[in-house]
């Protein structure tokens, strides 16, 4: 769980910043539409993985061995 | 305008505007039904209180499949509103954006390890067949506009009309497609209820709401390049209209439509899309089409 909040804090201030590199810049359309295409959804999926609320200890083994619950 | 501002724009508003016009969906399939149904805020509500649920990731999963494909998700329809709404790019490219969906289907399905995601997976096989009709739609844009370039599309009926009036019945193959990708559709084998939520239903928490940040941004695209394409040039209010109009249309369907069974769906829509291409087909080589 450690090095998952580390990688998540790492792509969120990655991409935030390649994205604000582009609103600052004008850079090749190629360069933005690059950006954007794997910067947004890992702008999105980073900070969701930040703010998602983590089971309790206690109940952690019992949340990944029951599958097939729907939400 | 900055390009990265421009798509950053259009992003928020494919992602409210496409969250609102779901919620509209289930609120028109509720009325229709007699019941009172969640506020129209309701889907855009789910998908934001979804980020902040307790997520697990099940020890049956694949992790870095099952997390990634939901990224590709978002990846494809990013693409979806750059090629459409921003750049006005070639129809080939949004073709290929409804493609990689299907593979997202199936492969997120097989990531999950649950049997109903694993069987929800094998029907996305089988729904393939709606792409069929798209194919052709597209083909009879361009045989009768000349060019799969969406700016010159609408060049081309701000001159000669809308391509509604002149190619109905591949706006019906289109339009097809929506009511395939719309909630609740009859056509909908992969989410079909007795799969639970099918190739979705051991994406929760997090991962259900990126999923559903994607799929409203999929909704609002499909639905402006529908209009676009065959009602263009729009403004901003014909849009909207268009948008809830079409939005309507397939609540009220959908409300009163069972889900077929796969193979009574892929018929379906393959003699609806037979009787379409060779309707078109007839109508451009009698004349009828200039």
């Amino acid at each position: 769980m450690a090095s998952q909040k580390i990688i998540s804090i790492i792509l969120l201030v990655l991409s935030t910043i390649a994205i604000l590199a582009c609103l600052v810049i004008n850079c090749d359309a190629w360069i933005v539409y690059t950006v954007a295409i794997f910067g947004i959804p890992t702008w999105v999926l980073s900070l969701g993985l930040l703010t998602m609320a983590k089971p309790a200890p206690e109940d952690a083994e019992e949340r990944i061995k029951e599958p097939f619950t729907g939400y | 305008m900055n390009l990265m501002a421009e798509i950053l724009i259009q992003v928020v508003i494919a992602f409210l505007a496409g969250s609102l016009l779901l919620g509209l969906h289930r609120k028109v399939m509720a009325r229709v039904q007699k019941r009172p149904g969640p506020p129209i805020i309701q889907h855009l509500i789910h998908s934001l209180k979804f980020f902040f649920k307790e997520t697990a990731f099940p020890k049956t999963v694949s992790k870095v499949f099952y997390i990634g494909i939901t990224f590709i998700l978002a990846l494809i329809w990013i693409v979806g509103v750059i090629a459409g709404p921003v750049a006005h790019d070639s129809l080939l490219i949004l073709f290929g954006v409804y493609a990689v969906y299907k593979i997202v289907e199936h492969n997120s399905g097989s990531s999950s390890g649950s049997p109903y995601g694993k069987l929800s997976c094998v029907r996305a096989v089988l729904s393939a067949a709606t792409e069929l009709p798209l194919f052709a739609a597209i083909v009879f844009v361009y045989l009768v506009t000349g060019t799969m370039d969406i700016g010159e599309i609408i060049a081309y009926q701000s001159v000669h009309g809308p391509l509604f009036f002149s190619i109905p019945l591949a706006a019906v193959m289109f339009f097809m497609l929506i009511i395939t990708k719309s909630p609740y559709s009859p056509f909908a084998i992969t989410k079909d209820k007795v799969l639970i939520s099918g190739f979705e239903t051991e994406h929760f928490g997090l991962l259900r709401g990126f999923m559903h940040f994607s799929e409203s941004i999929a909704w609002y695209v499909m639905l402006w390049v529908f209009l676009t394409i065959f009602f263009g040039p729009l403004n901003a209010v014909g849009y909207l209209i268009g948008m809830i109009v079409i939005t309507f249309i397939t609540g009220f369907i959908n409300a009163t439509t069972p889900i077929f069974s796969p193979n009574h769906s892929v018929m379906t829509q393959i003699t609806i899309g037979a009787i379409c291409f060779f309707g078109t087909v007839v109508m451009i080589f009698s004349g009828v089409v200039a």
